[in-house]
């Protein structure tokens, strides 16, 4: 009977407006803070709060056997901090039942691990000190953003004092492995891994309210069946947190399956464990990763935010302001930068499905593609004008300083 | 099959989307072995015109046999433009006998001579487009009892912006109720038919115009307008309805973040000396070039020397300069409301009127260089996908045509 680790990941980025060549210069902000607030309520009330309160249910009522892992993203804990304390509260209270480990990520849920080890090391520490704060808890296991991995990350991650890293278990990756095994990196033989495995955790994730679905509806037994029926080690399910409550509404009944669901794995003698306890353990042989894989898309790369060419532009543009925001030293530019590097950002400007002719993502705030490149190129533009006259004001107020030393 | 259609000019020379619109949808038909009889009033002054290149109706196409009636009738001519047209007409080299004193005399006569076309042509089905030949088409039918389709490409409404002409929404509304079934070129269309005329839903089909691959690749020497400069292009007749008033607003702000920005008008109409006073008004004189109407190859010309389309049409029921500006690979900017906005997903689209956004959206496209490849690259491959193209509009016009043929006379299920 294999083991279960459970682990849920909850973000959500700071949004822009529909920001207008109009409107660079004018102080107006980038961010749509309006819709943000709308967003994270509604997130919340349909997702959150109802999945948090099965979930530490089911830890009280457990005992202690039942147990999972969650990871929160910077920008979503502080939007949570000014807009919706009482959800706050309520992840606060169920990471207090004990049950609950909490994993390390960049803070503002970016893409600084494929370019810039300093920003990510500076990006990590901020979010270990942003879990420290909210919940007292210091992280060992480390999930990337949208669990990107490749033996350049690695050596960093061990570096910064984890233990052990998520992964996606992509075929191309594991080769004829099974993902259900602990499993070490090529490049950093102190970094444990943990390999996704997608196919149960799509089943939850994606499949779910699939009605052409051979396997429709799922109950949480039958999934539970599914999971013991692996002769392995540990099989290792990775969702959104989003998947109870937004991506399956509640009358798809996802909220049952996760209720019943610590049930049915205990019947089944399918042990909970959390990613540090997995990473104490042996591992079974190494994982080496020449290719950046993720959990993103059909394609499992980094094709889902730098797939096109107006992503590789933006994405471009926004690592060379990076340093002259840094010269500057203002906190408040530079948090600035830091939204701007929320991977959705990129996400938004992905062509993929529009070309598939599905309609816009549910949960992407602009019209299309080239409407979210406009407003971020425009952003960037007055970002940049500013810091251009910043570092002018920065050259004055040091001349002024001289003139009076002399 | 073998369907008597009635329409426009043919070849389409200057007259804009619907002529070309239908010259696709012929090509379309014939090329899945259906045969056509056209019908065409043509102003055969209009040969006389310089610089117009004609596709010669003497060139052998199988399956399509062509009839002119001679007469003044245009499209979209209202009743003063036609009143203007027949007073050319009757001082020209083919001076003589005017047809009619009126726009409608004229229609009554195109009818007429539909009557006896239908005797003698053989045909399954009758098509006709919009309210200039529906009479035609219905005095066709009279004669041959086949059934009657109406293809409808825009309204009195559209065009006016309100009731219009009582006469020609009159004809208009007789044609689309008396009709067996009905083609409409957009799903917006559609529901303003139904709105409008109530005729139900069940009754009309929506096939939107197809498009094919361009003639050839002229190079760009002799352009109107000055090379190397970014361009943003209105093509289409300067009247209330393409919103050309808006487009030099855009155009003002447009300047203010690209200086070095050129903008072309391509086309002419009754609002065109309200929009160069505009124009002059905010001191674009210098950056907008007014190059008149359009045509033939000139058209695709401009199209390339541009390097963003703008359509700021208050009213788009068609929308075929949007699939010609991508198929020359150039981006273009379209509203919400155009027909062509249902089926295109590689355009930028906005509001008619929101100018804000518009300017917004071409002083994107003109400072970003990626995000202009990846539209023109993007737009260019689905104009050339099956789905876009004539053969798929010509197989849901068949589609219709079928329906029609097996239906019941809606007619009387209507209850005219």
């Amino acid at each position: 009977m294999p083991d279960i680790c459970l682990y849920f990941q909850v973000h959500q980025p700071y949004r822009l407006r529909r920001y207008r060549v109009f409107d660079i210069g004018s102080g107006a902000g980038y961010f749509d803070e309006a819709a943000n607030r709308t967003i994270l309520r509604r997130v919340a009330d349909k997702c959150y709060l109802p999945a948090n309160r099965v979930l530490r249910e089911a830890v009280e009522r457990s005992g202690g056997p039942f147990r999972f892992a969650l990871s929160l993203s910077g920008v979503l804990l502080d939007q949570l901090e000014s807009d919706a304390p009482d959800v706050l509260e309520s992840f606060q209270g169920l990471v207090g039942t004990g049950g609950v480990e909490l994993l390390g990520e960049t803070f503002h849920h970016s893409l600084a691990s494929l370019h810039d080890p300093a920003e990510f090391r500076a990006q990590v520490g901020l979010h270990r000190q942003a879990v420290e704060r909210h919940f007292g808890r210091r992280p060992e296991v480390f999930r990337n953003t949208e669990l990107l991995y490749d033996d350049a990350i690695a050596p960093q991650v061990a570096r910064m004092g984890f233990r052990g890293m998520l992964l996606e278990g992509t075929d191309r990756l594991l080769g004829w492995r099974s993902p259900n095994y602990v499993y070490v990196a090529a490049s950093a033989p102190e970094l444990r891994l943990l390999s996704r495995n997608y196919r149960l955790s799509d089943d939850v994730g994606f499949r779910f309210s699939n009605r052409s679905w051979d396997a429709w509806p799922l109950t949480a037994d039958r999934w539970a069946e599914w999971i013991s029926r692996s002769a392995e080690s540990s099989v290792h399910i990775f969702l959104d947190y989003e998947t109870f409550g937004e991506h399956h509404w509640t009358d798809t009944g996802i909220f049952d399956f996760l209720r019943y669901l610590p049930d049915a794995l205990a019947r089944r003698n399918v042990a909970c464990v959390h990613p540090s306890e997995l990473a104490a353990r042996a591992p079974l042989g190494t994982l080496s990763a020449p290719v950046t894989s993720s959990w993103a898309d059909a394609e499992r790369d980094t094709s889902a935010w730098l797939g096109n060419r107006l992503q590789r532009a933006a994405h471009e543009r926004h690592a060379r302001l990076g340093s002259r925001v840094k010269e500057i030293a203002d906190p408040v530019r530079l948090e600035t930068w830091r939204r701007l590097g929320t991977s959705d950002h990129l996400y938004y400007m992905s062509t993929k499905r529009f070309s598939d002719g599905e309609v816009h993502q549910y949960f992407s705030p602009c019209d299309s593609p080239y409407d979210a490149f406009i407003a971020y190129m425009n952003a960037l533009t007055d970002l940049e004008r500013q810091c251009a006259a910043d570092t002018v004001r920065g050259r004055w107020a040091a001349e002024g300083e001289m003139a009076v030393a002399i | 099959m073998r369907v008597l259609m009635f329409g426009w000019e043919f070849p389409p020379f200057q007259a804009g989307g619907l002529a070309t619109a239908t010259l696709g949808l012929v090509k379309g038909l014939l090329g899945r072995g259906i045969e056509v009889t056209l019908v065409v009033p043509f102003a055969a002054a209009a040969a006389d015109v310089p610089n117009l290149r004609l596709v010669s109706a003497a060139e052998p196409r199988p399956g399509l046999r062509s009839i002119r009636v001679d007469s003044p009738l245009a499209p979209y001519a209202g009743a003063e433009e036609y009143l203007v047209l027949s007073e050319a007409r009757a001082s020209g080299p083919h001076g003589g006998s005017l047809y009619g004193a009126n726009l409608f005399d004229e229609v009554e006569r195109y009818a007429a001579v539909a009557g006896l076309i239908a005797a003698e042509e053989p045909h399954d089905l009758i098509d006709t487009h919009d309210w200039i030949t529906f009479e035609a088409g219905r005095r066709a039918r009279a004669v041959s009892g086949k059934p009657l389709v109406a293809h409808i490409h825009a309204t009195e409404y559209d065009r006016c912006g309100g009731p219009g002409n009582p006469e020609i929404h009159r004809r208009e509304r007789l044609g689309l109720l008396e009709a067996d079934r009905i083609i409409s070129n957009s799903a917006i269309l559609k529901r303003q038919v139904v709105e409008q005329y109530a005729i139900p839903a069940e009754l009309i089909d929506v096939v939107h115009f197809g498009i094919d691959a361009p003639a050839g690749q002229d190079d760009l020497d002799d352009l109107p307008v000055a090379a190397g400069r970014p361009t943003v292009l209105f093509l289409g007749r300067v009247t209330r309805q393409k919103g050309p008033e808006y487009f030099v607003e855009v155009a003002r702000r447009v300047a203010d973040h690209v200086p070095e920005a050129q903008f072309v008008m391509a086309g002419t109409g009754d609002l065109l000396p309200r929009v160069i006073e505009r124009a002059v008004e905010l001191d674009l004189a210098d950056r907008v070039h007014f190059a008149g109407p359009a045509k033939g190859p000139e058209v695709d010309r401009l199209y390339r020397a541009a390097d963003v389309c703008v359509m700021p049409s208050v009213s788009e029921p068609l929308g075929l300069v949007a699939l010609e500006s991508l198929r020359n690979g150039t981006p273009c900017v379209i509203p919400r409301t155009a027909g062509v906005a249902e089926v295109l997903r590689h355009a930028l689209r906005v509001d008619f009127w929101d100018v804000e956004e518009m300017a917004n959206k071409v002083v994107g496209l003109l400072h970003h260089a990626p995000l202009w490849q990846e539209l023109s690259e993007a737009g260019l491959r689905e104009v050339r996908s099956p789905r876009l193209g004539l053969d798929e509009a010509a197989r849901k016009t068949e589609e219709a045509y079928r329906k029609t043929l097996t239906g019941v006379a809606l007619s009387e299920a209507k209850g005219a």
